[in-house]
């Protein structure tokens, strides 16, 4: 375990490195442009971290909320879906009042079925916490700014 | 039947029924005088089986064990069967087990390890309710669904042809339509508004889709809820026991199953002639499609060609039906002839006796414009039009071709590719059923579907012997102005009773909410057909009006419960309804008395 977890700090870290890498040098965050020597250039961009991002496989979700060390919410939700587009929004916004203590993952259920199954995700909006790889909290459909900043206080543990 | 009192007592019971059937190769729940379990008792003496038999008429307690047999099996009648602790069932499925040689499989105890107890190919309406209901009857399940891409490359998610190219996409667009005659007539209720009402056909599109998009979600989720496993994945037979799954990356999987049904229900025919897989679209892509199709052709004269004609008239495109012979075939064709009337009056033009020979791209777009040459089917006459979309609805063929049934040994109607099944929608080979659309001479409805559907499952793993009824049952055609029915044709009650023997009562109305606005008086028609032999029961019934499902609906439950000429002159209307209209059918055809509607 510990050495699984280890490991995991060490992924995470080189993953974090591309994140932070300026748009124009992430050629669509392709998992080779992490091997490549560039990387070390990258930390230096580390405060341009983006706040959300569209998980893009299974792969994607691994690296960047399972083995994120930072806790990250995860917005399920579906292009059909109304609510779904005015809560992204909000939690953006209370997302990024946190100042990166915590990162939001947006999943779009008909792109990533099989991860809104394997989380049992039932209707959208739904959003889950993750800290450590592990679900922390949940809560289905919409809520208001205020409900919000408490649900991502609670989250990062403040 | 003496209840049992108390649980301890009840379990004890228990313990003891299946301790007899965990340790006797065979047994028998049985009464002494009961003929089913004399002639099962008889085939296992026949087949020199020892068996262990329970008389429950015999035995003092006998009610109580059978009260726990219903409870463990789900099954109350004798005889039951249990071979090596598997439930077999009543005599009736001893017999077929005997046929169809899984008795013997049992006998020997070498039950073969199949992957699951069963496969369900095809996740539209059939297969799904298949597959939840046997999951929840706690068997193994996989469904397999995967929708071959149109010509066009139109493709859509998890559910069938009902959820996402038929039923929910049609009667929303259905519904559109209508709105724009609710529209016009708001202005003579008094309702004042600029003139410029418009109709946004990305809006709409976008709008249905969406919704269609939430309800495949729900299926998925379902399935997961039921533990049932989905695989998005065209299956086909390698063996009598095995498929192939590939999936749209080409990967191929194999699997195994005691049973399989197929639900794979049918795709939109095409007419063989040239350019029209590569210019002309189906119902497959209309509801999905990414542009206003403009002045539409549509070549057919099926439900689904005068449904779609009609919306699309109804949102004021200029539309054309092209119909070989008849309307509507195999309806009462006074309603169908009745329903393409009044679409006539309201627009759409029909060219009849024609068919189409070529369709040729004049020039590219969204939409483009083509060229349809048709010829007569009856003189040497050639016609050219220009549309620019061409809708062919001219039916279905079942996609039984390319799923491998040859290798499963189930046979297939070669003239249509239905698969024949016994009244319980098993195929020739006894361990593979068909449900839905792909069955021969039944209804391609889907509430039918999910009925056969769910009811082979609870006969094959809930102990039941409900079968699915495909007698009266209710439709509707959401044509502009709608036919709902139920029961006979005019024309097959004729053929069945003769024509001394039916009494046909009709008349025409005109509902109240068109009245204000003074339209379509004398088009809307109720009709029920009587067998004169039977106490005037109701054998048809036809309406032609608005809210033609939400009126047949009830009709039909009445129906179903024998419903005679008499039951619809008692029954009280609901004024001012069109329902109404049936329960004071006066006019008999025969009278030859008048039915048309004075206005004023
Ligand atoms: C335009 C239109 C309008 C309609 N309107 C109505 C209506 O108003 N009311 C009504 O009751 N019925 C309506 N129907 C009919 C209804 O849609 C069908 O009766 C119903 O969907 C049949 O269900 P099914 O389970 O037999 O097949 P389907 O629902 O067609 O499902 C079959 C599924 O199996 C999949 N499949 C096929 N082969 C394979 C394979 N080898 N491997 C994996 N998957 C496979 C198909 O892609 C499909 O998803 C309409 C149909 C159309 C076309």
């Amino acid at each position: 375990m510990a050495h699984r977890f280890l490991a995991r700090r060490i992924w995470t870290l080189s993953v974090t490195d591309v994140r932070c890498l300026p748009s124009s040098a992430v050629a669509s965050s392709s998992r080779a442009s992490f091997l490549a020597p560039s990387r070390t250039l990258a930390v230096s961009h580390a405060v341009r971290r983006a706040v959300s991002f569209n998980v893009q496989d299974n792969e994607d979700f691994t690296e960047r909320v399972i083995n994120s060390d930072l806790p990250v919410l995860v917005d399920f939700h579906a292009q059909w879906c109304g609510p779904c587009k005015i809560l992204g929004p909000r939690l953006e916004k209370a997302v990024a009042k946190q100042k990166g203590r915590v990162a939001m993952a947006k999943v779009d259920i008909d792109d990533h079925t099989d991860l809104a199954i394997e989380y049992g995700v039932s209707a959208v909006p739904t959003v889950i916490a993750m800290r450590g790889g592990d679900i922390v909290d949940r809560f289905v459909g919409i809520k208001d700014d205020d409900q919000l900043d408490s649900f991502v206080c609670k989250v990062i543990g403040q | 039947m003496p209840p049992i009192e108390k649980d301890t007592g009840k379990n004890e019971l228990k313990t003891k029924i299946q301790k007899l059937i965990d340790s006797n190769q065979v047994v028998v729940f049985s009464k002494s005088y009961c003929p089913y379990c004399i002639q099962v008792k008889d085939l296992f003496k026949e087949l020199k089986i020892e068996f262990n038999v329970m008389e429950l008429d015999l035995m003092e307690n006998g009610s109580n064990y059978q009260e726990m047999l219903l409870e463990m099996t789900g099954q109350r009648t004798v005889p039951q069967v249990f071979i090596n602790k598997t439930h077999v069932g009543g005599c009736d499925k001893t017999m077929q087990a005997h046929k169809d040689g899984s008795l013997q499989q049992l006998l020997s105890g070498e039950k073969e390890v199949y992957d699951y107890d069963l496969i369900v190919i095809g996740g539209g309406s059939g297969g799904l309710a298949c597959s939840k209901e046997a999951a929840m009857l706690g068997k193994k399940v996989m469904v397999l669904d995967y929708v071959v891409p149109t010509p066009t490359g139109t493709t859509w998610g998890l559910g069938g042809t009902c959820v996402n190219v038929g039923c929910i996409p049609k009667k929303l667009m259905h519904q559109t339509a209508l709105l724009a005659t609710a529209i016009q007539d708001a202005r003579k209720f008094g309702w004042e508004f600029d003139e410029s009402v418009k109709h946004n056909w990305d809006t709409m599109k976008t709008a249905v889709n969406s919704y269609i998009g939430s309800l495949n979600w729900g299926y998925r989720v379902a399935l997961r809820d039921k533990n049932v496993d989905y695989v998005n994945a065209y299956a086909e037979f390698i063996e009598p026991h095995k498929i192939k799954a590939t999936n749209k990356r080409g990967k191929e999987t194999f699997h195994t199953a005691a049973r399989f049904v197929l639900a794979t229900g049918e795709r939109p025919r095409y007419l063989g002639v040239p350019g029209d897989k590569e210019y002309c679209i189906t119902s497959d892509d209309l509801f999905s499609l990414s542009y206003c199709p403009g002045k539409t052709l549509v070549i057919g004269a099926s439900y689904v060609a005068l449904e779609c004609g009609g919306f699309l008239a109804g949102l004021g495109l200029d539309v054309t039906v092209m119909v070989r012979s008849i309307l509507l075939r195999g309806f009462d064709q006074e309603m169908a002839n009745r329903a393409g009337a009044h679409m006539e009056t309201h627009g759409v033009k029909f060219i009849r006796k024609f068919v189409p020979t070529k369709i040729e791209q004049l020039e590219e777009g969204s939409p483009g414009r083509l060229k349809v040459t048709a010829k007569s089917t009856e003189t040497d006459e050639t016609i050219e039009d220009e549309y620019n979309t061409v809708l062919i609805a001219v039916g279905r063929n079942a996609c039984t071709d390319k799923i491998g049934l040859d290798k499963a040994g189930v046979k297939v109607n070669p003239k249509n590719g239905k698969i024949p099944v016994n009244d319980e929608e098993q195929t020739n080979v006894p361990h593979i059923y068909a449900i839905g659309d792909i069955l021969e001479e039944k209804w391609e409805l889907t509430p039918v579907a999910i009925q056969a559907g769910k009811l082979l499952a609870r006969r094959l793993y809930g102990g039941s012997t409900v079968k699915c009824d495909y007698i009266h049952v209710p439709t509707t055609v959401f044509t502009p102005l709608e036919y709902g029915a139920c029961g006979l044709s005019e024309e097959r009650a004729t053929e069945l009773y003769g024509p001394d023997n039916i009494e046909v009562y009709h008349s025409l109305f005109w509902p109240l909410e068109f009245t204000v606005p003074s339209r379509d008086n004398n088009q809307c028609y109720a009709k029920i057909i009587c067998n004169k032999l039977d106490s005037d029961r109701v054998v048809g019934f036809h309406y032609l009006g608005p809210n033609a499902g939400e009126v047949t609906q009830g009709f039909g439950a009445a129906m179903k419960c024998g419903a005679t000429k008499e039951h619809f002159d008692a029954t009280i209307g609901i004024h001012p309804t069109c329902a109404e209209v049936f329960t004071t059918l006066e006019v008999s055809k025969r009278s030859g008395g008048d039915i048309t509607q004075s206005g004023c």
